[in-house]
């Protein structure tokens, strides 16, 4: 027998259809970016390309976290971050502007759960960068945080099968700006998180205990990171990792002078069919690598650093305005808009 | 290695469609980056046939300081073909020895990758190109070489290894590059969607140029504070570290008012500073900076430079709507 509250409940959802991303434009990422007003904005992106919403930001955001149903993205502030906001991308309403609790801060960084009953949000304590991922419920209440194991945590992947991979970075700052204060003993990891325990944890050889590990993408049980060199200039090294659970780290570069005009520096990193590729906006460049870390080709394009998978390749953004689609390593313009593009695209 | 900064748009300032027109962006090509690239790989010919006749040092020395010449006409530019072959033709600064070292092994095992050409493109790129020639040529551990040993054929295979390469980037400059530049924002264009990338792109080129010579050709000599090292400076066994940084500004100079369309008295009051303070260094190996009063001479003569720098930012950069990458600049 159905209950009062159920048979409710039904005819409200025939009445009012729950709200879905097709409300907001049906944007396939959403990306961060500086208008030319010097204003930010939160901006969603069609399959072309094209702008389907742009949202206001107080201040410059660096990459998202989008609800896997609901027309919803978190839009976070670059590090360390005073606000994570919860945005309506159908209505632009500002659904709640989370604060992390006393002492800790945002990195930057985010997930939510596939059901998106949870969201994660990475934090950092601002006394020592000692790693925290916040939890907050479907209300956007804080329930609670768990450690990552490491220092100064950036990026975080949600995994198929429930799972989380998060980039230990492992360079502790100073609380009030962006000062390194450990790079002689900076330990970067890389950790999966299951049931809010740490599962595994990856760390690489001392000799590269400066190569920062920072931003993660996922394909067929591989998961990639990559890296950004803090040790001396001109040391050529890896910028790209692939690792699968259980096995040891293989690393991925370029031919010697090649891998050296990525200046030590890879900005995102995204899977799209079996390939990998890796940005440097120091560098100027987009690195494509198979799923193995075999070197495919480099596509120059300045200031480049938004990268995500689309069909065929990888859609690029850039600081000078550009998206691209690289297909095969060749680049075609799908835009040059009066914006100056943030570090990350989040895919929908 | 060089930490030059990319340039975005400074869109705040000035919006993209009140940039100047595309002519500087020929004016470059057409006067200063195609004419230079076709004296170096000719340079670089002229060195190939002098050491294929007489490879002794104090033959093709003469060859190699032409070659030299004709590269500080190009040098700064790192884009397009010569990003990449910038490292294997002019690797410097070499700070921890690996052209040296790398030669000394394969001279030691006579490696037989050293005695072809198309093989000795495998080998390391600090080995390769005129900063490893120079070491062969001028450091004493290498050129007392004779003119039927192991060292000589490698030194020929150095100088073919050399001309190879600068004919293939002035072909690549010309068949590739050059067109991208022309016919930038053109709807296939993927490295420039705009005219004013392509101007940018140039700009980034000669301010990171001018930024190389300040902390690169000066700074490795001038080391830090109290620590200067004589030995980290240009080409400092052929005594030509001066002439590099001088003809390195004066390529400079002209590629900024060609950019410019003409002279610009901010920017050339600048260079012509650089010029008189250079006229004061009294050793052109920069071997005396260990002495304080040249050290100070130096030190002065970089604080030039980098203002000639920010001469070009103010008078040329801001003007064309230019300021440092977004990205590049923030890191994360």
């Amino acid at each position: 027998m159905t209950s009062r509250r159920a048979f409710l409940a039904g005819l409200m959802a025939v009445a009012a259809p729950k709200p879905s991303w097709a409300d907001a434009g049906s944007p396939r990422w959403l990306a961060c970016a500086r208008e030319a007003d010097g204003a930010y904005a939160l901006f969603g992106l069609a399959a072309d390309g094209a702008d389907t919403f742009r949202l206001p930001l107080p201040a410059r955001g660096h990459a998202g976290a989008a609800h896997p149903t609901r027309p919803e993205a978190v839009a976070f502030a670059r590090r360390p971050g005073a606000f994570a906001l919860v945005l309506d991308c159908a209505t632009g309403a500002l659904i709640r502007d989370l604060t992390p609790p006393d002492g800790m801060q945002f990195n930057g960084h985010g997930a939510f759960t596939a059901e998106g009953d949870i969201l994660y949000t990475v934090e950092q304590r601002a006394t020592d960068s000692r790693g925290f991922l916040g939890i907050w419920d479907s209300a956007y209440r804080r329930i609670g945080q768990i450690e990552t194991g490491g220092i100064g945590p950036h990026e975080m992947l949600r995994l198929p099968g429930g799972g989380f991979a998060v980039a230990n970075g492992g360079i502790a700052t100073d609380p009030a700006d962006r000062t390194k204060l450990n790079l002689p003993d900076m330990a970067p990891s890389l950790v999966y998180v299951e049931d809010d325990a740490i599962a595994e944890e990856v760390t690489l050889d001392p000799a590269l205990h400066f190569a920062s590990i920072r931003h993660l993408a996922h394909e067929d049980g591989t998961l990639a990171f990559a890296m950004q060199w803090e040790g001396p200039a001109g040391q050529v090294v890896p910028l790209l990792g692939l690792h699968r659970r259980g096995a040891a780290p293989i690393l991925a570069s370029a031919p010697g002078p090649e891998q050296a005009l990525m200046q030590g520096y890879a900005g995102s990193v995204a899977f799209s069919q079996g390939e990998v590729a890796i940005t440097s906006p120091r560098g100027g460049r987009l690195h494509r690598f198979d799923a193995r870390g075999a070197f495919l080709g480099a596509t120059p394009r300045a200031d480049i650093c938004g990268l995500a998978p689309c069909p065929g390749g990888f859609l690029t953004t850039d600081g000078g305005g550009g998206v691209l689609r690289v297909t095969g390593g060749q680049a075609r313009p799908l835009g040059l808009r009066p914006r100056a593009w943030d570090n990350h695209i989040v895919t929908l | 290695m060089r930490l030059s900064l990319a340039f975005g748009l400074f869109l705040a300032a000035t919006p993209a469609l009140t940039t100047p027109a595309l002519a500087d962006v020929e004016a470059v090509l057409d006067t200063h980056i195609l004419p230079g690239t076709a004296a170096f790989a000719e340079a670089a010919q002229a060195l190939e046939t002098s050491a294929a006749a007489d490879c002794r040092p104090e033959h093709v020395q003469p060859a190699w300081n032409a070659a030299m010449d004709a590269w500080m006409g190009i040098g700064h530019l790192r884009l397009g073909p010569q990003e990449q072959a910038a490292l294997t033709i002019a690797f410097w600064p070499d700070s921890r020895n690996s052209g040296r070292r790398t030669l000394a092994r394969v001279i030691e095992s006579e490696d037989p990758l050293g005695t072809d050409a198309e093989d000795f493109a495998q080998v390391s790129a600090a080995a390769r190109g005129l900063y490893a020639l120079e070491t062969m040529l001028y450091d004493p551990q290498f050129s007392g070489y004779a003119a039927d040993s192991y060292e000589c054929r490698l030194v020929q295979v150095m100088t073919e290894d050399l001309a190879e390469q600068a004919g293939d980037l002035d072909g690549a400059w010309r068949r590739k590059f050059a067109p991208e530049l022309r016919h930038a924002g053109e709807p296939d264009n993927a490295l420039f969607l705009s005219e004013a990338e392509a101007e940018r792109a140039l700009f980034t080129q000669l301010h990171g140029g001018v930024e190389f010579n300040a902390d690169q050709r000066l700074g490795q000599v001038l080391g830090t504070p109290g620590r200067p090292v004589p030995a980290r400076a240009e080409t400092w066994r052929s005594g030509r570290s001066l002439r590099n940084l001088t003809l390195s500004m004066e390529a400079l100079h002209r590629m900024a008012r060609a950019l410019a369309e003409g002279p610009v008295p901010a920017v050339d009051e600048a260079f012509d500073a650089v010029a008189y303070f250079a006229e004061g260094i009294e050793d052109p190996a920069f071997q005396d900076v260990t002495d304080p009063a040249a050290h100070v001479r130096l030190e002065s003569l970089q604080g030039q430079i980098r203002m000639v720098g920010d001469a070009l930012s103010l008078a040329i950069g801001e003007a064309m709507g230019i300021a440092p990458g977004f990205n590049a600049l923030d890191g994360d």
